[in-house]
């Protein structure tokens, strides 16, 4: 193949792996980004390039799984595990990312009131351009946006440089591991973790795989896309972290919302960077309220198999439809209520993402190492040793963080 | 004859199977079913114990119902089981896999199996895609008829007769009836396609396998091109010639161009030598030109010929043609001299020459024109077709406009099914 040809077809294959791992900066790992800065400075900057690892080895079986067997992982889960476990893995996903979805929009709706704009009317304009977005575009032109949003993300880094930090501080702390016995260091250490790698993301890239119709034979683009996201994701967790860790926490400011580190930044780093923390958050939350509904909505009717799609009706597709609806309604309504139980409903939201984040990579790791489903592309023994040290300390750690949280 | 009524596998799945004094011979882990007349049928049940495996064939059986199943045989005498490719196991092969249900056009997951007693064999009826089958599989249908009741509706039944099923997988086909074979070629190719863009490119590509070359062609034309590409390239070249031989050439070189070269190659030279060299010179054009939206396939008469001539040429060798609305007039060197319409043809008086009535100031375009301004050439001008011709005035082919409109509107079926 020439050089020319090769990197055609990488440019068509990319979008899945750099969208994917995009999301998963949503509201929810902007906060724990913030406050992992804020109180810990970079000391939690080490921890980056471990997660990134683990990240692409689980992001990666995925995209192999989609482009070999040409299914989604509800799909594979459902036709060798059964119907039983198959419900009761969606309806698990169905309510972490219920909790999801309201996240993403308080997150929006906190973004919004950064610029003086109301929940009341914040709330329900994001909901509808959600909507807009996926009932009314094709899937071309709403992949191209979402890439471009993907690039919003970079604001994060004016904001770093805004902040001044030490560079050759930062440096060395994001290769030195360091570690802190104290509570709040390891449930941060462990949240960094937990909210970097989600079970929804599997389920979400292994159909956008197999949707893009990419094949075996294009595999090797996918993976470049898969790593590509993967560095992108961290990249901008780590210049998170650093403009928190540079202002706030020489300054001994304690903060609790990804809100309060925008306003928190304001005296140090400036307006400015306060501003794009700001728009870096409202992206987030956006761009991941528009995308986890409809995954939900998406992978629950592939492994049950029902019939779904943006472009059929209430009476062609009721299941689909009422599943989208609902997250959607659901999750933006929650977010309206005065004083409604918000930290309850995270709370939860990510205690059953910790509990069914092993079951997934156990799901995972078997599936693809059956032959008869991968043919020549299984897991090789060293790659195999890899994942499952990877998917034990994941089990570990969220294991520990689902506990913390019962603390 | 052990077998009366009818019971759903998920009912009998991990009950024990006893033998003659009562005693657990095994817990129930499969069926194994092989082609029966009218329908697939039961041929021994596939039995665990102690995580070893068992053949029991139906033959032994003594009592089988959802209550009590019971063998004629004592533990000693079972057979070990090895599980192979060969044979066809209900829970392994069918239950969760999807399905095509014939009859409504459309991909359905399998979420229980329903069997039924036909003289002394148990015969595979029915697949259950509805509600009630994954209550049932919960082991909760009956909450769920409650529930229904409270609210003061029925949780419907939602079987397919396997009569109007045709499965994926390779050996199951082997079972499936003829019946649906036929229906399936019945299908409108708008709902294959969507059928196809559901499943696995895999299973795609057998699917296709088992249509007829005609209306696989239709369908073909029908899905967006990443999948044509997908279906194509799984398929034997050979299958896959016939199939390209029987579209239009025009769309046959657009999937060609987005083939692999070797495979497109390939396929060429299987292809028939006439039909092979008018699909080589439409690749030779830009995409998104008059000529790379052409085709080359057009009625064209010498001018000298009678309108009698001509209808009864038409009824010779037009079937064969896509388009036919209009008759070029084309000399000995294939130089474009004008144009009549069926309409004009069958209006007009039988030994008149077409040359005294075709209009010979008709529109034409350049294999270089952009397809846009094709587009909007044949709307401004209300064309059925426009022809395509080089500098010297020679007849390349015609731009039709469904052609067009495809370019500018794709059919519902091309549009990506979004997902994300």
């Amino acid at each position: 193949m020439t050089r020319w040809k090769r990197l055609l077809i990488l440019l068509s294959i990319i979008g899945p792996g750099i969208i994917t791992a995009n999301v998963d900066n949503d509201a929810g790992g902007i906060a724990t980004y913030s406050i992992a800065g804020a109180h810990f400075g970079y000391s939690l900057l080490w921890s980056l390039i471990p997660i990134t690892i683990a990240l692409i080895v689980v992001q990666e079986m995925s995209a192999r799984m989609g482009a070999v067997t040409g299914k989604g992982l509800a799909a594979l889960i459902r036709e060798n595990y059964g119907a039983k476990i198959t419900f009761w893995l969606m309806a698990a996903l169905f309510i972490t990312n219920l909790g999801n979805t309201a996240a993403e929009f308080a997150g929006w709706a906190a973004s919004n009131e950064l610029f003086g704009i109301n929940k009341y009317i914040s709330v329900p304009i994001g909901a509808i351009v959600v909507w807009l977005l996926v009932v009314k575009g094709t899937y071309r032109i709403v992949e191209k946006i979402f890439l471009i949003i993907c690039l919003v993300y970079f604001v994060y880094i004016p904001a770093a440089l805004l902040a001044k930090p030490d560079w050759s501080v930062v440096a060395i702390q994001a290769i030195k591991p360091s570690f802190h016995f104290n509570a709040t260091y390891i449930a941060l250490f462990i949240g960094v973790v937990g909210t970097t790698i989600a079970p929804w993301m599997q389920f979400y890239l292994q159909s956008a795989v197999v949707e893009k119709g990419i094949r075996k034979e294009e595999y090797w683009a996918s993976r470049i896309d898969v790593i590509v996201g993967c560095f992108m994701t961290d990249i901008v967790a780590f210049f998170i972290i650093v403009a928190c860790g540079a202002t706030l926490f020489p300054a001994g400011i304690k903060i609790d919302s990804a809100k309060e580190a925008a306003i928190a930044l304001a005296p140090f780093a400036g307006k400015y960077a306060s501003i794009l923390f700001a728009i870096g958050l409202a992206n987030a939350s956006l761009f991941s309220a528009s995308i986890l509904p409809l995954a939900t909505a998406y992978y629950i009717c592939e492994g049950m198999g029902w019939e779904a799609g943006v472009d059929k009706t209430f009476n062609e597709a009721p299941q689909f439809m009422w599943l989208y609806t609902i997250l959607i309604a659901t999750g933006s309504l929650i977010i309206l209520i005065p004083n409604a139980p918000l930290i309850a409903i995270m709370w939860i939201s990510q205690v059953i993402n910790g509990i069914m984040l092993p079951f997934v990579l156990i799901f995972m790791l078997s599936l693809i190492n059956k032959k008869e489903l991968m043919e020549d592309y299984t897991n090789s023994k060293t790659f195999n040793r890899i994942a499952w040290s990877t998917t034990t300390i994941m089990i570990v750690l969220t294991m520990m963080f689902v506990v913390s949280m019962f603390i | 004859m052990p077998f009366l009524g009818e019971l759903f596998v998920s009912e009998i799945l991990k009950k024990p199977v006893l033998d003659p004094k009562g005693d657990e011979l095994g817990r129930v882990k499969d069926i194994a079913v092989v082609r029966g007349e009218p329908l697939p049928k039961v041929s021994s049940l596939i039995i665990e114990r102690k995580k070893e495996l068992f053949n029991l064939p139906w033959t032994e059986l003594n009592i089988f119902n959802k209550r009590i199943i019971s063998a004629n045989v004592y533990g000693e005498a079972l057979q070990p089981y090895e599980l192979n490719d060969k044979d066809l196991l209900l829970v392994r092969d069918i239950l969760d896999k999807q399905i095509v249900d014939v009859n409504g056009a459309k991909v359905v997951r399998v979420n229980d199996v329903k069997l039924e007693g036909y003289d002394t064999e148990a015969v595979l009826i029915a697949v259950d895609v509805g509600m009630r089958g994954i209550l049932r599989r919960l082991g909760v249908e009956r909450g769920g008829e409650d529930m229904m009741r409270l609210f003061k509706k029925h949780l419907p039944y939602n079987l397919i007769s396997w009569n109007y099923i045709q499965p994926f997988e390779p050996k199951l086909t082997t079972i499936s009836l003829t019946v649906p074979r036929q229906m399936l070629s019945e299908l409108h190719p708008a709902d294959i396609a969507d059928i196809i863009s559901q499943v696995s490119h895999k299973e795609g590509a057998t699917f296709f396998n088992d249509l007829d070359v005609d209306v696989a062609a239709e369908a073909l034309s029908e899905l967006k091109p990443e999948t044509q590409v997908d279906i194509i390239s799984e398929m034997d070249t050979d299958k896959a010639a016939d199939i390209i031989e029987e579209m239009p050439p025009d769309e046959a070189a657009d999937i060609l161009s987005d083939l692999p070269v070797d495979k497109a190659k390939e396929i060429l030279e299987s292809i028939e030598k006439e039909e092979a060299e008018d699909i080589q010179e439409l690749l030779s054009h830009e995409e998104d030109t008059a000529g790379g939206v052409m085709t080359n396939e057009f009625i064209a008469y010498p001018p000298e010929t009678t309108v009698r001539g001509a209808i009864e040429k038409f009824r010779k060798y037009a079937a064969e043609v896509e388009t036919v609305y209009y008759i070029y007039i084309v000399d000995a060197s294939e130089k474009l001299l004008g144009v009549i319409s069926l309409r004009e043809l069958l209006l007009a008086p039988p030994d008149t020459k077409i040359s005294d009535i075709m209009e010979t100031k008709l529109k034409t375009v350049t294999p270089e024109t952009d397809e846009v301004e094709v587009a909007e050439i044949i709307s401004k001008y209300n064309l059925l077709a426009i022809p395509v011709v080089d500098t010297e005035g020679f007849m390349l082919g015609i731009v039709t406009i469904d052609d067009v409109l495809d370019r500018i509107l794709p059919p519902a079926a091309k549009r990506k099914r979004r997902k994300m």
